[in-house]
């Protein structure tokens, strides 16, 4: 009897192992044999473009593999800086670490590729679904029903971003009292003026009080969150919002921090980490580059180029990330020859 | 008993080898531990003992250690009563319990906490109805239980059942024979007699509750367990911040594992 039970457990695993051979060669995610892989670490919310520019460069460059990594940004450059990983490309959702991190060690160039927007997103499931508004959100976020969440500041710049719209929608919306309810009456994310600059502090204990508000390491685990209706409503990033089919509430250029229009309003808002940094708000504009000890140089620098060409810029428009068209570098002398014509300075 | 087994390994050259062979197992965990143990404690100890004074990283540690604790008693009610019936019993379909049973040690654990979420989060359909009761798995203390446990009575049961079924029946029949009840019979023969095996998997359940994220991290971030608040300093502090919280939590385990072994074996 025994026996038997004991072939049966292995053939059960056998077919399962087939079936997962099947499927991944499907996918033909397995087959890394002979090829040259392309490490790639993203910033979570570029997962669904990036997906599609690895398919494209893939289907040129039969011999690579492209592996993405998608982490939070702070996540990926750590990753690079301090456990030593040697990463062909870097994408962050915030350019300005990759010369507050990774330059001149790390890096010498980075190139601004495209930009996003702070959105509200939510489900049909979620509360007051029928009738939130960008005239009304902040009000509906404060009923005692509702349950909203945000990721991390101190992991996650979508995180740092949330407590900056709402405290720019205290200007937007002339109400001096929409962060101390959402938010510092809710956790112990304090916020001080110092002549005219609002500087808000976000301890390692965030402290939330969980009926309320739901956080967590990145904004991307929120999604499924939101659309299990187990939150009512989550802070990410536009792209995200679209390419996860979720409704959402577009807020006014103001508060969004998306428009290059509004950047002096932006500035008076700042957010200190908890590893020592100071955040300032400013338009939300993606950086890449390739680390100095990249293994495959030549070959991510073409990655890069395909990230920022013609075809890159419409897989991006696509997604909802709208490109920054021409992309910019910070130094265009620093650039790889290939990705010259690409980019003008900034 | 220990003499016999020194003699034995004299006696018989395969048991030297195999020992031999085995014992890289040993190296291997020792010397990937030992290099992280050695940075910590010998090369810069500063950090470690600042961690020893971190209210937050202690508070942590607790919390972990009591929440797969509470995780393990879960297991070990509900989990005696199912492995001494799959032990005792034939029936239809028991190759299909047991594979359930094991489904959590296949799945990946991002997708077990997924899976808890929408069923114990608080709009979630069972989790709405322990909100009623004042229980909310969402960011709390029993969402870290529940998730340790689903990831971890694998292990215990599948331990008790091995024990129970290496238990003679007969042991019982004889009992019953003699005029103990069925109840008796289990408590005074099956479960003495199968102790070190229940023994070992609670170890090894309440263990494996302590190494859990991936499924905690999705229902229930707060309050933070240790490999949650490990995984946070990392990306906030670096190695040089996380490891010393891993060094204090590998050290209280290993203790605490020792201790109980050397218990269980005194007993057994």
């Amino acid at each position: 009897m025994n026996k038997r039970k004991t072939y049966i457990k292995i053939s059960a695993l056998f077919l399962i192992g087939i079936m997962v051979a099947l499927t991944a060669g499907c996918t033909g995610q397995t087959d890394t044999g002979q090829k040259t892989v392309l490490k790639v670490l993203i910033a979570g919310s570029l997962t669904s473009p990036m997906e599609k520019v690895e398919a494209k460069f893939e289907a040129d460059h039969k011999n690579v593999d492209v592996q993405l990594e998608p982490a939070g940004s702070l996540e990926c450059i750590k990753k690079i800086t301090e456990l030593g990983t040697q990463a062909d490309v870097l994408a962050s959702a915030d350019y300005t670490l990759i010369p507050a991190m990774m330059m001149p060690n790390y890096a010498d160039w980075y190139i601004l590729f495209a930009k996003n927007e702070m959105v509200l997103t939510y489900s049909d499931k979620s509360k007051y679904a029928s009738i939130v508004n960008e005239n009304n959100w902040y009000k509906i976020l404060d009923k005692p029903d509702v349950v909203w969440a945000f990721s991390n500041p101190n992991l996650d710049p979508c995180g740092y971003r949330t407590p900056m719209t709402i405290q720019l929608a205290e200007f937007e919306y002339e109400d001096d009292q929409i962060f101390e309810k959402l938010i510092s009456s809710k956790s112990k994310i304090t916020i001080n003026e110092v002549n005219g600059t609002y500087v808000i502090t976000t301890p390692e204990d965030l402290a939330p009080d969980t009926s309320k508000i739901t956080i967590r390491n990145k904004s991307v685990e929120l999604v499924s969150m939101v659309q299990e209706g187990g939150i009512d409503y989550a802070w990410e990033y536009i792209s995200v919002a679209i390419q996860n089919d979720l409704k959402y509430v577009r807020l006014p250029g103001s508060i969004n921090l998306s428009d290059v229009g509004y950047e002096k309003i932006y500035k008076k808002v700042q957010v200190k980490t908890t590893d020592g940094k100071t955040q300032t708000a400013k338009p939300i504009v993606y950086g890449i580059t390739v680390p100095k000890n990249a293994p495959n140089a030549a070959l991510a620098n073409e990655f890069v180029k395909y990230v920022i060409d013609e075809n890159g810029q419409k897989i991006f428009n696509e997604d909802g990330q709208p490109p920054v068209v021409p992309a910019k570098a910070n130094d265009k002398t620093k650039l790889p020859q290939i990705l010259q014509q690409y980019a003008a300075d900034n | 008993m220990k003499n016999r087994i020194k003699l034995e390994l004299r006696r018989n050259p395969i048991s030297f080898i195999f020992f031999f062979i085995g014992f890289a197992i040993i190296v291997f965990v020792v010397g990937t531990l030992f290099n992280m143990l050695y940075k910590q404690l010998i090369v810069s100890p500063a950090y470690f003992i600042a961690i020893l004074k971190d209210q937050y990283v202690l508070k942590s540690i607790g919390l972990t250690l009591y929440a797969s604790f509470l995780a393990t008693i879960l297991a070990v009610i509900f989990g005696i009563p199912l492995a001494y019936a799959i032990a005792r019993n034939e029936f239809y379909g028991k190759n299909i319990i047991e594979s359930i049973i094991d489904i959590p040690v296949i799945i990946p654990h991002t997708v077990a906490g997924i899976a808890l979420f929408s069923l114990l989060s608080r709009r979630g359909t069972v989790g709405s109805i322990f909100g009623n009761l004042g229980i909310v798995f969402q960011d709390s203390l029993w969402g870290v239980v529940i998730a340790m446990f689903f990831v971890s009575y694998p292990l215990f049961v599948n331990s008790a059942k091995d024990g129970f079924v290496s238990v003679n029946p007969n042991f019982e029949r004889v009992a019953r024979t003699l005029g103990a009840s069925q109840w008796k019979a289990f408590y005074q023969i099956a479960l003495p007699l199968s102790y070190p095996h229940l023994i070992s998997g609670a170890i090894m359940s309440w263990a494996r509750g302590i190494s859990e994220f991936g499924a905690v991290v999705v229902i229930a971030y707060y309050p933070m367990i240790a490999s949650t608040l490990i995984f946070y300093r990392f990306n906030t502090g670096g190695l040089k911040e996380s490891q010393p919280i891993a060094v204090l939590l590998i050290l209280l385990c290993f203790i605490t594992f020792l201790f109980l072994r050397l218990i269980s074996r005194k007993k057994g």
